[in-house]
């Protein structure tokens, strides 16, 4: 009798929840991104040799830095966004206010990064 | 204006899963989403099922999923969605029939944080007063209707149906707050629990799913500092 709970990660990911879901989602992605990173160049620098090569010629290409730099940036600067509307909570009225001044913050700085990125990667 | 609509469809009795089925219908644009559900039962395919009351908002018994966002039927107007509208149950929860799903996970859990009046001292001799400030501390959660539309929107529930979810708590606050309650220790203790207050992560999915605009991500960080300073204020 009835179907079991309507729920799994591709109904979760079809909901609408707009602005603030998608800084929850990329958040668990950035999280998830840093630790996975960071546990892969320890272990590489342990290993050594070729893979340890390998692994930080992956690192110091430009279009994982990119990314990288993504993940850490997002998470760093949401991160204070969760942190400081947990200490205030009577900011959390303003919760959208919020999501666009940390917006506002992170597309310069990752603006910069990736130019200087860039230049560093195209001009040697 | 002519409106396709398309439903969510299940019949336990018939069908091994769940299915869309797609209806044509002419509306205006300040016809609500439930008018067209109703011509829908009514005109055209009368084993449709969902639930609904009051029709105005206030009975809380028509959340559905419109165009993958949880609202009530009769607060949504088609002005507002458009000319095709999908129609789905809300998620995290069993599905019955059609639209309508199992609301018991979720009344447990807000029957389990004591969302009724708690005081045991004797009751003085004319009504226990309190000021207009200590009233509009907790006024914004007297509003819930417990439509669900809050704990079905949020990831943390869909994780897991033990989360007491927003509802709960935003129910808890109206009395955590309330001056003349004396149940607030008891009740922190119980949100203070693993699958309690501590699986908000912010997401605000409740905030903005809520159609009685209450600040719901707000009351939880409002309980949320209380379990953590020990303090009301
Ligand atoms: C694009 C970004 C990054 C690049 C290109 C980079 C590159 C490097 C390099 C070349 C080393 C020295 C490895 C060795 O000598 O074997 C190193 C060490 C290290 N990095 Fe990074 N790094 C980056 C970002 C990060 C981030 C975001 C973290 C932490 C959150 C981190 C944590 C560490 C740690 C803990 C070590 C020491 C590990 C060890 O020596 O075993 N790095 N990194
Ligand atoms: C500036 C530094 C950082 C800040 C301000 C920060 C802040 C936060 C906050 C506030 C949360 C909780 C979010 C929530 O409850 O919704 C969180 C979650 C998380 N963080 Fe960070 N973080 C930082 C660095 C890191 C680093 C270096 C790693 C990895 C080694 C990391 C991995 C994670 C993971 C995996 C989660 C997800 C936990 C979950 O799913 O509940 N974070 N971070
Ligand atoms: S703010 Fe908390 S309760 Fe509301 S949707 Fe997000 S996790 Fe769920
Ligand atoms: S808080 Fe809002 S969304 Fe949640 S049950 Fe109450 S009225 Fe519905
Ligand atoms: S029918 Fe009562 S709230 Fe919509």
């Amino acid at each position: 009798m009835g179907l079991k709970r309507n729920v799994g990660l591709i109904e979760g990911l079809r909901y609408q929840g707009k602005g603030p879901m998608l800084t929850y989602i990329l958040h668990r992605i950035g999280g998830l991104a840093i630790v996975i990173f960071v546990a892969v160049h320890i272990l590489s620098s342990y290993f050594g040799g070729n893979i340890g090569i390998f692994f930080n010629t992956f690192y110091m290409h430009w279009a994982f830095q990119i990314f990288i730099f993504f993940c850490a940036l997002f998470h760093a600067i949401n991160g204070l966004r969760i942190v400081i509307l947990d200490l205030w909570p009577k900011l959390i009225e303003h919760q959208r206010e919020a999501i666009w001044v940390e917006w506002a913050v992170f597309l310069p700085i990752y603006a910069i990064a990736v130019f200087v990125i860039a230049r560093t990667a195209l001009g040697g | 204006m002519q409106i396709t609509i398309k439903i969510f469809r299940y019949n336990p009795e018939k069908d091994k899963k769940p299915r869309y089925e797609s209806y044509k219908l002419e509306a205006v644009e300040t016809d609500r989403v439930l008018d067209l559900l109703e011509k829908v039962k009514g005109y055209q395919d009368g084993t449709l099922s969902f639930r609904r009351s009051c029709a105005h908002g206030i009975c809380g018994s028509d959340a559905m999923r419109i165009n993958g966002f949880n609202r009530l039927a009769c607060k949504t107007l088609v002005r507002d969605t458009g000319a095709k509208i999908t129609v789905e149950p809300i998620l995290g929860l069993k599905v019955i029939k059609d639209l309508i799903v199992d609301m018991e996970p979720f009344f447990e859990n807000f029957r389990s944080v004591i969302p009724y009046f708690v005081n045991d001292e004797p009751e003085p001799a004319q009504e226990r007063l309190q000021s207009p400030e200590q009233r509009e501390r907790f006024d914004d959660t007297t509003k819930c209707i417990l439509c669900a539309c809050c704990t079905t929107s949020c990831p943390s529930f869909w994780a897991n149906e033990q989360y007491l979810g927003p509802a709960a708590i935003v129910n808890a606050h109206r009395f955590i707050f309330d001056s003349r309650d004396r149940a607030a220790a008891e009740r922190l203790k119980i949100l203070n629990d693993i699958f309690g207050i501590h699986r908000c992560h912010t997401i605000f999915n409740c905030t903005l799913a809520c159609p009685r605009e209450i600040q719901v991500t707000k009351a939880i960080g409002e309980v949320k500092k209380a379990i953590v300073t020990g303090s009301l204020e």
